[in-house]
Formats: structure tokens, C-alpha cells, sequence
């Protein structure tokens, strides 16, 4: 049941996505309204598939690396949505989807759990609040394209449909600074859960599992950005930078999480 | 009766004989009242700019009421008709509604999208209408018009990019620093041309607003213009660290902002990115700022690519406008069909409903002694007799008027139930 609710919400992505990139293209109006209406529709049956699967498994969806990623896809279209509405940023959705829809493929059920024994509340917590950290930072990833595209457009002076469709600098560069504000926090304390919760259950912080030591490193790029914001003045072209930086090794990440052999599963 | 516009235009037509045809207001109602009087035309509208001469005409006999306008039009002027009869274009009946709608809606302009002419058509139709020669057909013709007019401006771009030089650059702008309120500009040098941008500038928020000039009292006169403040001269770095958009137009020989300058001032900025909009011949801004982050300069050439990138939009969004004007075109030669039928329904309802009423009248003469409910009776069957014979010739006239064939069953219908001579 669950499953075929999400092969159906995976469709509705594969749709949503290919809307969205139409849209970004031809500037058809009536192509953003249906994507908008993909996204919703895809959105909601991936709720229903999430929900299925809890009731399935009589446990929150995330005790596996495949569960998580499909929960950090689900937060991301949630926060596509929002941001869209928000913001009135119509192309949004044809810089974020793509992502989502990658992220929502990853979905091939696995018996191998994040912990060894999945006890304690704090568990789930670490991975609830890890995962809306890396949302948001997906947000931040494509709002960070959107600005050098644009920025791209404004510096050739020779102007392409882009620059009709894509917002104002400043826009984009206060889209990236929110998402990584927002999203750095999540992240923080998820990471701090996770290395508490592996000192307890693992016996030690600094044991060699490759998707803790690279959610290290991404965590580091993110805080140096962010600090760099805060206090360097750092903006437009660098953050960017920074953002696709921090945004490819918290890819890295996840694969690490998904395919290759440590405590996190795979 | 037949619906035709005949005239001449920036598409065919050069523009010596555009405004040898040209008419003002007056001679405009006087043409008119002179058509009136001729009995040939039932109704006209004269539209008159400086792009297009044309009359829309509703006439029983086309032919000669395009002659009539034309052969008036021409003694009005004092133009030689046979000029004029080789430059004439003519568009009847469906086509004559979508040249209405395609030069409502800009469509036809010579800059697409131009929003002046939707005006004028409104003044030519108010025109026309206080002098009584506006019937039902242009009347439903031109308000149509003005309705599509506005449907096309709003689900399509065709308006949207500036098609100017300095209302590019305020578009420019907006797309560096997403609103222009409160954003600071400094115009260098008094030229028309960067007081032209300064006013597009301040009407979309932009304030303060600097002015220098190394003509000191004419940087006071602009500044007393635009209620902005004069600026010294050699305070123009200063300014510069102080303001988001620099608009320059200097007569100089050389560059008046150096890189090095600009370099400087970015230090202190903290980010705040520095707009500059050239408008000098030959350039005020050095060439290489803006290999500076944050900094974007765009000069006069870059300024008329943007205008051409902005046409080029202008006219793709023309070709979806085009088509939004066929379905308008379509639909109202769809009620325009029902218009032409709707006479000759009423008509036959009326013959039938007086064969009715005149014989119950008789019927119920001959019997004295019925009850009411018998006379409620015969009222009852002779309605429904009278509407069961019509259901089918109605319905016959309203199908054929939306398969564009009315004429002839419209001719049968009047041949077949006696209502006289259309």
C-alpha cells in the first residue's frame, strides 16, 4: 500500500519537476499553475505514503537511511511550497524539485537501521532535527544557483529569458542568508544529538563512520559561511560559492549514508 | 448590412501621406455630419493618429460607403483621392473585428505593446458617439475592443519591458536591488537625458537624490528640479560611498570615475552593491569597474541592447496575444451571429402571437357562456400550439447564424411566414 502510494508521489515529482523546468523555459503561465498543482498533489500522497509507512512499521519513518531521505525530501517540497507562496518566486520550483525528486528516489526499502538497538527518544530527535537542517539547505543550494545565474545575466549584459524569469539579486541573495540561518541551527543540534547519542552507544565520539565524519566537514563550511555572513560581511557571489560548496559535501553526505558500508547503515 | 474598416497606415502607407490625410477634432465632426447627410453610411467611426488614418463603417452597400468616406475624407484634406485609393487597405466582417481588436490591444503599432493608442481608439469612439454616428454594431464592436485591449495587456507581457533607454535602466535596477525605495542616487552632469532616468528613478521610490555638476549653479538649478541636494564637484567620492545608483551624463573628454576611485569606495560599502548608468558619449565611467564585485555599469550601447532584448520579448509575447485575439474574435462573431438572427425571431413571435391573440379573440366572441377555466383553457392550447410551430425555425436560425449561413434561411423565413422585406 505504502509502497505504490509512493511510486504514485514519485510520478507526481517526476511531472511537477518536468513542469517547472517547462515553465522556467517558456514562461507559460498555465505551466507553472499545473506545476504548482503537481507539486501539492505529489506532495500530499507522499504524506499519505510516509503516514502508511508509520502505521506499516508502527515507528516513525526514519529508523533507516532510505526512510530519512525520503522524510528530508518531503520537508524539502513542504518548504518548496511555502517559500514559493511567500516569496512569490514562481521559478523556484524549477531549481528545487530536481533535488527533491533525487532525494524522494531513494526510497528502496532496507532492514538496515541508522542505530544498532533504536531505543531512546533522542535518536529520533537527532535525525528529525538533521533532516529539516538539510531542507532547508537544499533551499539554500538553489537559491544560491538562482543568484549566480542571475548575477551571470546582469554581468554578460547580454540578457536571456533568465533574467526575465529569475528575481532581483537582492532577493535571491536574502533567500540564501534565511534558508542558511534557518536551516544551520537544525543542523547544529542534530549533529551535537548524534555525536552525544554515538559517545553513549557507540562507545565513542570519534569512531570511522563516513557519513558522521563528512556531516563534520559539511557542518564546518556551513559555520564558516555563516560566520562569514554574520560578521565578514560576506554576501552575493562568495556565499553562493560557499553555499554549493557546503551543499556538495552534504551530498557526499548522504551517499556516504546510502551506499557506502559504516554505523549509519547502507 | 455589412461591417467594414478601409484605411492607411505606418505599414503601408509613408508618413508624408499619413498626415496629408491626418484630421483634427473639428474637421473630424464636421466629416462626419457630411457622411450623415449622404444617407449611405448607417454608422461611422473615424479614428485618426499619427500612425493610422481608417473608418470603420457599418453600410448596407460596402462599396459605396468606402467610396463615400474616402471621397470626403480626400476634399476635407484637399488629397488627391487616387493617392490614397492605391495605399487603402480593407478588412470586412470577421476581419474587419480582429484589425479592431489587434489595434485596440497595440498588436498593430509600431512599437508593440505602445499603451497611447488604446486612447485614441477611446477618443475616436466618444467622438463619433457624441456626434450620433455610433450604432448597436460599433457599440458592441468598440467596447469589445476596449475589453480585449485590457485582457491582453494583463495575461500577457506584451507592455512589461521597457522599450526606452532610461526606463531600461530603472528596470535594471530593480533586478540588482529587488525594491528601489529608500535606494540613493547621484546623477553626474545635468543632461536631459539623466534627468529623465532620475525622474523614472524617483517615481519608483528612489530617494535621496544627489546632483553634481562642475558647473556649481547648475547642479543647484537640477537639484531645485528634482527636490534633491547639490553636491560639490570634488565630493563626488564621498557621494559615491553614500548612494546605490549613479547616473552619469558629463560632457568630459575622459573618464570622470576612475576604477581606482570606485575600487576605494567599495571597501567601505560593507556589500551594498553600486549601480552606474552611462548615459555619456564618450563614457564617464571607466570601463573596467565593473570587474568589481558588486559593482554593475552599464553604458549607452549596453543600455540599447537591453531595449533590444526587451522588444525581442515584446514581440514573443505578441504571437500569444495574437492567438488570445483570434479566440476573442471568435467569440464575438459567435454573438454577433445571434444579433443578426434575433431580429427576425422577434418578428415571427410577434406574427405568431398576433394570429393567436386574434383568434381566441374570435373564438371566445363566438361562446358567451364559457366558463373561465374553458377561456384559461384555449389561452393554454393556443400558446402551446404557437411555441410547439416555432421550437423548429427558431432553432433552424440560430444554428445556421453559428455556422455563419444565415442569409438564407433568414431570407425563407420571412418568405414563408409573410413578415415583409428585411
Amino acid at each position: 500500500m505504502h509502497q505504490t502510494l509512493l511510486t504514485v508521489a514519485i510520478i507526481g515529482y517526476v511531472a511537477a519537476t518536468g513542469l517547472a523546468l517547462a515553465y522556467l523555459v517558456q514562461r507559460e503561465e498555465v505551466l507553472h499553475r499545473l506545476a504548482s498543482l503537481a507539486t501539492l498533489a505529489a506532495w500530499v500522497l507522499h504524506t499519505v505514503a510516509l503516514l502508511a509507512l508509520a502505521i506499516h512499521l508502527a515507528r516513525p519513518p526514519l529508523a533507516t537511511m532510505p526512510e530519512a531521505v525520503s522524510v528530508a525530501a518531503w520537508v524539502v517540497v513542504l518548504l518548496e511550497i511555502w517559500i514559493e507562496r511567500r516569496y512569490g518566486l514562481s521559478v523556484l520550483g524549477a531549481f528545487v524539485l530536481p533535488v527533491a525528486l533525487v532525494l524522494s528516489l531513494q526510497s528502496t526499502p532496507t532492514r538496515t537501521l541508522i542505530g544498532p538497538t533504536l531505543s531512546g527518544a533522542w535518536l529520533w530527535v537527532h535525525i528529525g532535527l538533521a533532516l529539516v537542517g538539510i531542507a532547508a539547505l537544499v533551499l539554500n543550494f538553489a537559491g544560491a544557483v538562482m543568484y549566480l545565474l542571475q548575477e551571470h545575466q546582469l554581468r554578460g549584459k547580454r540578457l536571456g529569458t533568465l533574467y526575465y524569469t529569475l528575481p532581483a539579486l537582492a532577493t535571491l541573495d536574502r533567500l540564501t542568508y534565511r534558508t542558511l540561518a534557518f536551516g544551520f541551527p537544525f543542523l547544529t543540534t542534530g549533529l551535537i544529538l548524534g555525536v552525544l547519542w554515538a559517545g553513549t552507544a557507540w562507545g565513542s565520539v570519534f569512531t570511522f563512520d563516513p557519513l558522521a565524519l563528512s556531516s563534520y566537514v559539511a557542518w564546518a563550511v556551513y559555520a564558516a559561511t555563516l560566520a562569514g555572513r554574520a560578521a565578514g560581511g560576506w554576501h552575493g557571489r562568495r556565499a553562493a560559492y560557499f553555499a554549493i560548496l557546503g551543499f556538495a559535501v552534504l551530498a557526499l553526505t548522504l551517499g556516504a549514508g546510502l551506499f557506502l558500508p559504516g554505523k549509519h547503515g547502507g | 448590412m455589412a461591417l467594414f474598416v478601409s484605411g492607411l497606415s505606418h505599414r503601408n502607407a509613408p508618413v508624408e501621406l499619413r498626415e496629408q490625410l491626418a484630421v483634427d477634432e473639428d474637421k473630424l465632426r464636421e466629416l462626419l455630419r457630411d457622411i450623415a447627410a449622404t444617407n449611405v453610411v448607417r454608422e461611422a467611426i473615424i479614428l485618426s493618429t499619427c500612425n493610422r488614418v481608417e473608418v470603420y463603417v457599418v453600410a448596407d452597400v460596402p462599396g459605396e460607403a468606402r467610396a463615400v468616406m474616402f471621397r470626403q475624407l480626400c476634399r476635407h484634406r484637399g488629397v488627391e483621392p487616387t493617392a490614397v485609393e492605391a495605399a487603402l487597405y480593407t478588412f470586412a466582417e470577421g476581419d474587419a473585428v480582429r484589425h479592431a481588436f489587434r489595434v485596440a490591444s497595440s498588436l498593430d503599432s509600431m512599437v508593440i505593446g505602445e499603451p497611447q493608442i488604446l486612447g485614441q481608439v477611446k477618443d475616436a469612439f466618444a467622438l463619433a458617439q457624441s456626434c450620433e454616428a455610433v450604432g448597436p454594431a460599433l457599440h458592441s464592436l468598440f467596447t469589445q475592443a476596449f475589453a480585449v485591449a485590457k485582457k491582453v495587456r494583463t495575461e500577457t507581457e506584451i507592455a512589461r519591458h521597457a522599450v526606452s533607454v532610461s526606463f531600461a535602466a530603472v528596470e535594471l535596477a530593480k533586478k540588482i536591488f529587488a525594491g528601489l525605495e529608500g535606494k540613493a542616487v547621484l546623477l553626474v552632469g545635468a543632461g536631459k537625458m539623466s534627468e529623465l532616468a532620475a525622474r523614472h528613478l524617483v517615481e519608483q521610490g528612489v530617494f535621496p537624490v544627489y546632483v553634481t555638476n562642475r558647473t556649481w549653479a547648475r547642479a543647484q538649478e537640477m537639484a531645485r528640479a528634482l527636490s534633491g541636494t547639490a553636491v560639490p564637484f570634488d565630493e563626488l567620492s564621498t557621494a559615491l560611498a553614500a548612494v546605490d545608483i549613479v547616473v552619469t551624463s558629463t560632457g568630459a573628454p575622459e573618464p570622470v570615475i576612475r576604477r581606482e576611485t570606485v575600487q576605494r569606495v567599495m571597501h567601505g560599502r560593507r556589500g551594498r552593491p553600486l549601480f552606474f548608468i552611462d548615459i555619456a558619449v564618450p563614457r564617464d565611467v571607466e570601463g573596467t569597474v565593473d570587474t568589481l564585485d558588486d559593482v554593475y555599469c552599464y553604458d549607452i550601447d549596453d543600455l540599447k541592447q537591453v531595449v533590444d532584448s526587451n522588444i525581442r520579448e515584446r514581440v514573443r509575447e505578441a504571437h500569444r496575444a495574437e492567438a488570445l485575439v483570434e479566440r476573442e474574435v471568435a467569440k464575438f462573431l459567435a454573438k454577433l451571429g445571434d444579433v443578426e438572427v434575433i431580429p427576425t425571431i422577434v418578428s415571427l413571435r410577434e406574427r405568431l402571437e398576433a394570429i393567436r391573440t386574434g383568434e381566441v379573440k374570435r373564438t371566445l366572441a363566438r361562446l358567451p357562456g364559457a366558463t373561465l377555466e374553458t377561456r384559461e383553457a384555449i389561452e393554454a392550447m393556443s400558446t402551446a400550439i404557437v411555441n410547439k410551430i416555432l421550437h423548429a425555425p427558431i432553432t433552424k436560425l440560430r444554428e445556421s447564424s453559428r455556422a455563419g449561413s444565415p442569409r438564407s434561411w433568414l431570407e425563407l423565413v420571412h418568405e414563408l411566414f409573410g413578415l415583409g422585406r428585411r
